[in-house]
């Protein structure tokens, strides 16, 4: 997630709740995986958020001003990890199914064919 | 009362023999659950009493009618499968007594067909084996089947170069592109790769530029490409949907692609014109022209 060598990922809320049992896993991984995931990641502003009642769940904000949310209620805090590494990792464009592999602005460098082109 | 249940085929015939004289339609025997509905069922009926049908309430068929005996330990997690492999069979003992009853639970396939609109449903089998790749040569083999060689991660280089008229046919594992600087390619998920490394293509099929083209057999050996990895990241889902009619047969599965985007930074191997090709300058030179001509 790195457009040209910029970073895309702004922000990471972590948002968990103290008693809920579906926290578990991120309180665990709070404690656990959190400051590795931070220290790798200087460039990210890393939050954590107590809403209580609710799911826990990581929350993204992208430099495009998009934002994805991620639902970890009963995860384990690898599960977890791996989730908060795939926002990292990707870039904050909506998840639609590619139109094609190749993005280029110049499609030819020798000229595109034509019937007349004759060599 | 548990006494009589640890030797089950005399209860058995037994009980067969009570039923049969009682009930001649009934002819359900193998299930234990069912014998035990169909006998208290007799008894409440029929007014039987007889000192051997013992009373069911507290019992536990499973424990009485022969352990299961398994082999392997079955979860959903197949990281659990392989730490079962090994030992700890204190867990398998308790186990067994439970499995005993979810043998009907498992018929039906009642999958929620709920919302595929959100791109964060997918559930991720963390529990996959890990195979860690101690030697960095392993990593070195693996890739280059995949053609490509890691390089260290950016720093403070000036990668990003602007378009040069030169383009490469490179392949990467099974697939094949036409690249050129600056463009962005999405391929199967690279492993030993993460975001902002530098990559070199190695199979370069082919390489071209307005003066020169270089055709491989079926590599150019001199040639390289250096891209840099973008984003690891998921396709949108796939639901892959299954139905066979009048034959009672659906099924529905979610698949999500692992991808890689790549920016391409250089084409090395080909001459490249000195001409600097600039796009927007020339507009501007252009209407410098017409205005000189217009002076003039």
């Amino acid at each position: 997630m790195a457009l040209r060598g910029v970073w895309q990922l702004k922000k990471l809320v972590v948002s968990f709740s103290d008693w809920g049992g579906s926290s578990r896993g991120i309180r665990a991984f709070m404690e656990s995986h959190l400051p590795a995931f931070k220290e790798a990641n200087p460039q990210l502003e890393v939050d954590t958020e107590m809403i209580r009642g609710q799911h826990p769940h990581l929350k993204a904000f992208y430099k495009n001003r998009n934002d994805r949310v991620v639902c970890v209620k009963n995860m384990d805090p690898e599960e977890i990890l791996l989730h908060a590494t795939r926002l990292r990792n990707a870039l904050g464009r909506k998840v639609i199914k590619l139109r094609t592999r190749h993005v280029t602005k110049h499609p030819s460098v020798q000229g595109t064919w034509t019937t007349a082109l004759k060599y | 009362m548990f006494g009589l249940f640890t030797m089950h085929t005399p209860i058995r015939r037994c009980l067969q023999a009570l039923t049969r004289q009682s009930q001649p339609t009934l002819s359900l025997f193998k299930d234990p659950l069912s014998l035990r509905l169909l006998s208290s069922a007799a008894l409440l009926n029929h007014n039987i009493s007889s000192p051997l049908l013992p009373i069911f309430t507290n019992s536990k068929p499973t424990s009485a009618f022969g352990q299961w005996h398994h082999g392997r330990y079955f979860s959903s997690s197949k990281q659990d499968d392989h730490i079962k492999e090994g030992g700890t069979h204190e867990i398998e003992d308790e186990d067994d007594d439970s499995d005993g009853d979810d043998d009907d639970d498992d018929d039906d396939y009642d999958e929620e067909e709920g919302d595929y609109e959100d791109e964060d449903d997918d559930t991720v089998a963390v529990s996959s084996r890990k195979k860690v790749y101690t030697e960095e040569e392993k990593e070195a083999e693996a890739e280059a089947i995949g053609y490509k060689v890691v390089g260290p991660l950016q720093k403070n280089d000036n990668v990003f170069k602007p378009y040069e008229p030169a383009f490469a046919v490179v392949q990467i594992g099974s697939h094949q592109f036409k690249v050129s600087n600056g463009d962005s390619i999405f391929t199967e998920r690279l492993k030993f790769c993460e975001v902002n490394d530098k990559l070199i293509l190695n199979k370069v099929l082919l390489l071209g530029s307005p003066s020169q083209t270089i055709v491989g057999r079926p590599i150019v050996p001199d040639g390289a490409v250096h891209a840099v990895v973008e984003e690891h990241a998921l396709d949108a889902k796939v639901i892959i949907f299954k139905k066979k009619r009048r034959k009672n047969y659906r099924r529905t599965k979610g698949h999500r692609q692992e991808l890689t985007k790549l920016r391409i930074t250089n084409i090395e191997g080909v001459e490249k014109p000195l001409n600097e090709l600039v796009e927007k300058p020339s507009k501007s030179a252009k209407k410098e022209r017409e205005k000189v001509a217009v002076s003039a």
